[in-house]
């Protein structure tokens, strides 16, 4: 269990924040550049001195240890990995600087490579790699001196979209499988919602949200959290329907969705898909129109946030729409009332996990 | 062009001229009647050995100027910095009144240790070496600055320790910059002539280096001189051919 609570000053204001984090939990701090989201974890390393606070790790405080006696190990945005090593010299580093010997500490990391990193020289130089590649290197990097914490820092940011779904299958498998707390820090919604098992939204330098993803969605406290993480997300089988068209076919219900341009025509699993809530229209009565998915629900929550509402949906699939709250009068929306809900295939955003298997 | 012609000739032409002149026919006597051989070695062993101290006092030196915080940093750069725009004389002068027989310090030395640097190897070598440690300083300093802090801080969050940091991660990172200082460093040495020939004065086989064995011999033998300085030139241009298309030229 970690739990921090902190001020962190920052250029002329001052960052502060408490969370905690359970021992097999990951938590993403999710905020828009600038956020601080960065300094939280760095002061969490003892990068950056905290003007006031406490961070505990199992009941023992650490945040008067300098930063090589945390028991920590963060993937850096953009790698950070050190130029003049190479790929093995780079994982094999906290294992070195913490006194193993050469030979052991270079045994290890090549045991790492080989799990996070198959197909990587480990004589190359960090310069030569792709973005994907320097991000495995340096998650490779991060668990190599047997950290009790793992925080990965915008661990998709700097890799190129063809790369995006292999790494971030590979990050949730490692982050599953890290014996710790887990912080993953990130400015994009679907990241952090789809490898989280709690979010903590930040706004300039201060908390503004905690939850799960699910009670961030439903309910979000602040325009930022509504826009970004508020999305509907579909998770689970795309099938093949007619031409450029396919149906995923998630845990709650089935909704039809373009084919994503460039993927063969087969059936694929864990794809995500996403939906903006205010690309939702409700009806009264069941729509006329060309929305190819039309859904039948009962309204559950109706939440006010300014001239918009948040109304969620049950039905098959469960859905978030945001409509206005002149609309929300005019249609007479209540919680407990029918409704209908559409939406243009076109207004989802797919995400195929399976990516080529060449994009090492 | 024009212009880039007329400046690598200012460079050839001096160098050419040593070639025309040079008493071909009686190389052999001028070089034994000169002790070019002994004044040649002593050279070698007082630029390294100059170069040596200045690597292992600059980069710390260089490291405080970098990093350090402190009052007064910029007026410790610019002192650091003197010996370059100061007449080598000047430097040697110095010298004599701070380490100097009666010196300063000097005289304690002297008096208490017994030792005396001035009419010494030492005291050629510790004149080189204020002359010529600024540019490692420098170019160590420049290179410190230029580093992406982001990797040392990397590091110390690998696990690191300060000390172990600046050895596997700060010092290899600037090696090209402090090699190119290093080269610039021994090429300034093996030149000096004003500070050494004031300080450790001109003495064959203890102080006299090639500079000064070619300022003794101009008076007495002027084609030995020409001899003794075709000698610097090959050994200098030889050596910077070596090693400065890799350390001083484009990576």
């Amino acid at each position: 269990m970690l739990e921090a609570a902190i001020e962190v000053p920052r250029g002329d204001v001052t960052v502060a924040a408490a969370f905690s984090a359970g021992h097999d939990e990951t938590v993403a701090l999710l905020g828009p550049n600038g956020a601080g989201k960065t300094t939280i974890v760095e002061a969490i390393a003892g990068l950056v001195p905290t003007a006031s606070g406490t961070i505990v790790l199992d009941d023992e405080p650490i945040h008067d240890l300098p930063p090589e006696r945390r028991p920590i190990g963060i993937a850096f945005q953009d790698g950070v990995l050190f130029p003049h090593l190479s790929v093995l010299e780079n994982v094999a580093f906290p294992v070195r600087a913490r006194g193993a010997r050469p030979r052991a500490a270079r045994a290890h990391a090549l045991e790492l490579l080989g799990r996070l990193a198959p197909g990587i020289d480990p004589g190359a130089k960090p310069g030569t790699l792709s973005g994907g590649a320097r991000q495995r290197v340096a998650l490779a990097r991060a668990l190599a001196g047997t950290p009790r914490v793992l925080i990965l820092d915008e661990p998709l940011s700097a890799v190129d979209v063809s790369a995006r779904a292999e790494l971030r299958a590979l990050l949730r498998r490692t982050l599953g499988s890290f014996d710790g707390p887990r912080l993953l820090v990130t400015h994009d919604p679907v990241e952090a919602m789809t490898l989280a098992d709690r979010v903590v939204v930040l706004e300039g330098g201060r908390i503004t949200q905690t939850g799960t993803p699910e009670e961030i969605r439903d309910a979000p406290r602040t325009r930022y959290a509504a826009d970004l993480v508020g999305m509907n997300l579909f998770v689970g089988r795309l099938m093949p329907l007619e031409a450029g068209v396919g149906v995923l076919e998630a845990a709650d219900g089935v909704v039809t969705v373009p084919w994503p341009e460039g993927v063969a025509v087969e059936p694929i699993d864990d794809v995500l898909a996403t939906l903006a809530p205010a690309d939702v229209a409700l009806h009264a009565a069941r729509p006329e129109g060309s929305a190819r998915n039309v859904i039948q629900g009962v309204v559950e929550e109706v939440a006010i946030l300014g001239d918009r509402a948040r109304v969620r949906l049950s039905g098959s699939p469960r859905l978030v729409a945001e409509i206005t709250t002149g609309s929300v009068a005019r249609m007479a929306i209540r919680t407990g009332g029918a409704v209908w809900a559409s939406f243009k295939a076109v207004e989802i955003h797919l995400m195929v996990e399976r990516g080529p298997t060449d994009t090492l | 062009m024009a212009l880039a012609s007329f400046g690598a000739a200012s460079v050839l032409l001096p160098v050419v001229a040593l070639f025309v002149r040079a008493p071909w026919s009686r190389l052999g006597g001028a070089l034994s009647g000169v002790g070019a051989s002994t004044a040649l070695r002593l050279s070698i062993e007082v630029s390294l050995a100059a170069t040596a101290i200045s690597v292992v006092v600059g980069v710390p030196l260089a490291w405080v100027l970098a990093r350090g915080e402190f009052p007064g940093r910029n007026l410790l750069r610019a002192v650091v910095v003197l010996p370059i725009v100061l007449p080598p004389v000047v430097g040697g002068v110095g010298l004599l009144v701070a380490l100097g027989r009666s010196g300063v310090v000097g005289r304690w030395l002297h008096d208490a240790l017994g030792l005396q640097l001035t009419f010494t190897t030492a005291g050629a070598v510790v004149a080189t070496t204020f002359v010529s440690m600024p540019l490692v300083v420098l170019a160590t300093e420049a290179g410190l600055r230029g580093l992406d802090r982001r990797h040392e801080r990397a590091a110390a969050a690998m696990g690191g320790s300060p000390w172990y940091v600046f050895r596997r991660v700060t010092l290899p990172m600037v090696a090209p910059q402090l090699a190119a200082g290093a080269v610039l460093t021994w090429a300034r040495a093996l030149g000096e002539f004003g500070a050494t020939i004031t300080f450790a004065g001109n003495l064959a086989g203890r102080t006299q280096t090639m500079p000064l064995a070619i300022y003794q011999a101009r008076q007495v033998d002027p084609g030995g001189a020409i001899v003794l300085s075709l000698i610097l030139v090959v050994v200098s241009v030889s050596v910077l051919v070596a090693l400065g298309g890799r350390l001083t030229g484009p990576r």
